[in-house]
């Protein structure tokens, strides 16, 4: 039997402090930027859905009609693609891990209505006013410009819309 | 003369870290051929190139393998930007080593636990693992994320390291030399770890070459296969990177080599964290890979090197992506260690290869 | 020293010879992989010897053809051989130790020879850009006009509404016992 070469090192940590806490009565210091779950600012999201395509693991879902933004905490890998990727920069990463439950279940987040007065709801509607008009103009030169090419080249077979 | 029996080895076994299955032909307690077959763990992940844009794939690419988590996805990152021929900044290449090599520190030391755990040691097995965690909690620190660090990016990496976080990294490194030392002692010098390894499993170099076989595996049957002289990234600013070989080929070798590499990455980042320059850390990547375009590389893991091969389609989709991990090069030495060993001895020998199944099936 | 990275051609009748040269010149096989093309398969076999690797490349095989193991220079060729058969369905003949067909426990048969639906979308998308952008500098070289122009860029926004990215998710209408939270702030 040789020495035993690991001895000081167990005698040690005879009576050293413990290497695990009381874990959940203890918690351990969290340190900033842990990856733990995926937050959103409702009030600046404007529901785009650009998270939505660039979710790795299709976690997240953004109905714009119904207002929600959905997310599969069980789909969800924490890998920070969504919150890179946002436009408006409404995500984040909380550092505290989503909890554990016993069903799967989906967090859904709404976005509030916004209440505009008077001045500001003629102004909406007006701008909307002003974007059809200017659909409308780009429709009728569109067809204007086909007319044309159909006239000056009429042997060349007119290229339509690709299918 | 005894009779020849097969036993079968796994896929569920304590020793192993992932699910191999051998048929062991044996005859009186010495084996005489091991058939191996993998396919446990086949998850079809070089497919999911195709429904995850370049961008999304490196999450895909990290999953792989817990231990070699990094590893994967810098070789990935580095393959696609060798494809769109985009160069990232300096600082990217040094803080990109610096996360390699502690997943290097972090990768052996869970190694040693394991071939600790192999031959029954268990005290030693927590204490490998005790000292891992001071590395984990490093790269909590700084990535967010203690096994996958989702922190590299196609162009560069996703955060950056302040001088604070570089001084407790230097300290915290430093701090486990002095406990690593008393571990490495008794790996090294214990009477009873070297009955277990000492002329156990025995490849001589011939063999290692011929095998082609990879990484501290093959550096110990002294093949000098290290691809970080190669000087890719980061690696090119070390001075004196000198691999560590070993004569021997048994697996008393095989874990000198392992953890002398341990106090050698630990003087690499010291080395880099001085000479680190300062910069950003990324480069917006624009457009997509080039319709035909091909790129390879090659990537020193921990387990040994991993080749990468990356071909573009003009979408941005890849067309294909080939990870080459060390463990399948390593699974023909591993057959031909196991011919005319002890019964006993099969449990070290098939983990001082360092199986990693998980990146040999992706 | 860096590493130098080659890419070559070959052809199905030299891989046995180069297998065994580069064997006998002290070169070592790093790997040997498939990709699946609308041509056939490209196979790649990679060797490295101090600072070179070199790839090469075998262009378009088809389902029939065989090709000849080098797993007798080459004993780690046999993970390789057998995987490039049970994902890609290539018929390579006399490996070292053969598993016909169940190296990998595969449920469906070839399944990297099965192009997804996403990927096929994205490609044709891809392919039209493509056309379109030649169309409009054969055009151009020709003196073509203003609507033309036009014309070649509109492809790029009609097919926009595709999210190719996802995997189609099951329906998530009654698996959830979904708690809704509105936002407070």
């Amino acid at each position: 039997m040789g020495s035993f070469n690991l001895g000081k090192m167990t005698l040690g940590s005879m009576f050293k402090k413990p290497e695990t806490i009381q874990y959940p009565a203890q918690t351990r210091f969290v340190p900033v930027g842990l990856k733990g779950h995926v937050a959103i600012d409702m009030q600046v999201c404007i529901l785009c859905g650009i998270c939505m395509k660039r979710c790795t693991t299709s976690a997240i879902t953004v109905d714009k009609p119904a207002r929600i933004w959905e997310i599969d905490r069980f789909r969800c890998v924490q890998c920070g693609y969504c919150i890179a990727e946002c436009p408006k920069d409404c995500l984040f990463m909380e550092p505290s891990y989503a909890p554990a439950a016993t069903a799967k279940s989906i967090e859904v987040f709404e976005k509030p209505a916004e209440e505009l007065d008077e001045a500001a709801e003629e102004a909406q509607a007006a701008k909307e006013a002003e974007k059809a008009a200017r659909v409308k103009a780009a429709l009728e030169a569109k067809a204007a410009r086909e007319a044309q090419k159909a006239k000056d080249d009429p042997a060349e077979a007119p290229k339509t819309a690709r299918a | 003369m005894g009779k020849a029996s097969v036993i079968p080895f796994g896929p569920q076994h304590p020793v192993l870290p992932e699910p191999l299955h051998l048929d062991l032909v044996v005859e009186d307690e010495t084996v005489i051929e091991a058939i191996p077959q993998i396919g446990f763990v086949h998850r079809g992940l070089e497919k999911l190139v195709e429904t995850r844009d370049f961008n999304q794939f490196i999450y895909v690419a990290e999953r792989i393998c817990g231990i070699c988590a990094f590893g994967h996805s810098l070789g990935y990152a580095e393959t696609v930007e060798q494809l769109m021929q985009v160069e990232v900044p300096k600082r990217a290449e040094y803080l990109r080593v610096i996360w390699h090599e502690m997943s290097r520190i972090h990768s052996h030391l869970l190694w040693m636990g394991l071939a600790a755990d192999a031959f029954g040691f268990e005290s030693l097995f927590m204490h490998c693992w005790r000292l891992r965690e001071r590395v984990l909690d490093l790269f909590e620190a700084t990535t967010g994320g203690r096994v996958i660090l989702s922190v590299v990016k196609v162009g560069g990496v996703a955060r950056d390291i302040t001088d604070d976080m570089f001084r407790k990294i230097q300290d915290t490194l430093n701090g486990i030399k002095g406990e690593y030392g008393q571990i490495c002692k008794t790996f090294l010098n214990d009477y009873s770890v070297k009955n277990r390894t000492v002329g156990v499993g025995v490849i001589d170099e011939e063999a290692a070459r011929s095998q082609c076989m990879v990484g501290p595996f093959a550096r110990a049957s002294n093949v000098n296969n290290d691809i970080r002289i190669f000087g890719n990234g980061a690696y090119g600013e070390l001075d004196g990177f000198e691999p560590i070989l070993d004569t021997q080929g048994d697996c008393y070798a095989r874990v000198k080599v392992r953890a002398l590499e341990v106090l050698q990455s630990i003087e690499i980042v010291n080395e880099l964290i001085g000479k680190i320059p300062a910069g950003e850390v990324a480069v917006e990547m624009k457009g997509a890979p080039a319709d035909g375009a091909e790129a390879a590389s090659v990537l020193e893991q921990p387990r040994g090197e991993c080749y990468y091969y990356a071909r573009g389609n003009g979408t941005k989709y890849l067309e294909r992506m080939r990870m080459r991990t060390p463990t399948s090069q390593n699974i023909a030495g591993m057959t031909t260690a196991l011919a005319g060993c002890d019964l006993a001895d099969v449990n070290m020998i098939v983990l001082t290869i360092d199986p990693c199944i998980s990146c040999t099936e992706r | 020293m860096s590493l130098n990275v080659s890419f070559l051609p070959l052809a199905v009748k030299d891989l046995p010879s180069c297998a065994r040269s580069r064997k006998d010149e002290g070169w070592r096989l790093v790997q040997m992989l498939c990709v699946r093309t609308e041509k056939g398969t490209d196979l790649i076999y990679s060797f490295m010897k101090d600072d070179a690797l070199e790839n090469y490349t075998i262009k378009d095989v088809k389902g029939g053809m065989e090709i000849p193991s080098i797993s007798e220079s080459f004993l780690n060729a046999f993970v390789f051989e057998n995987e490039a058969h049970d994902l890609f369905g290539v018929q390579v003949t006399d490996i070292a130790i053969d598993f016909a067909g169940k190296f990998y426990a595969v449920s469906q048969s070839e399944p990297m020879t099965v192009i997804s639906p996403a990927q096929k979308e994205a490609r044709e998308k891809a392919a039209k850009i493509a056309a379109a952008k030649a169309a409009k500098e054969a055009k151009g070289a020709t003196g073509g006009s203003t609507p033309e122009a036009a014309k070649s860029a509109r492809p790029a926004r009609a097919k926009n509404a595709a999210p190719a990215a996802n995997v189609p998710r099951p329906a998530k209408g009654g698996a959830s016992a979904g708690k809704t939270q509105k936002e407070g702030e």
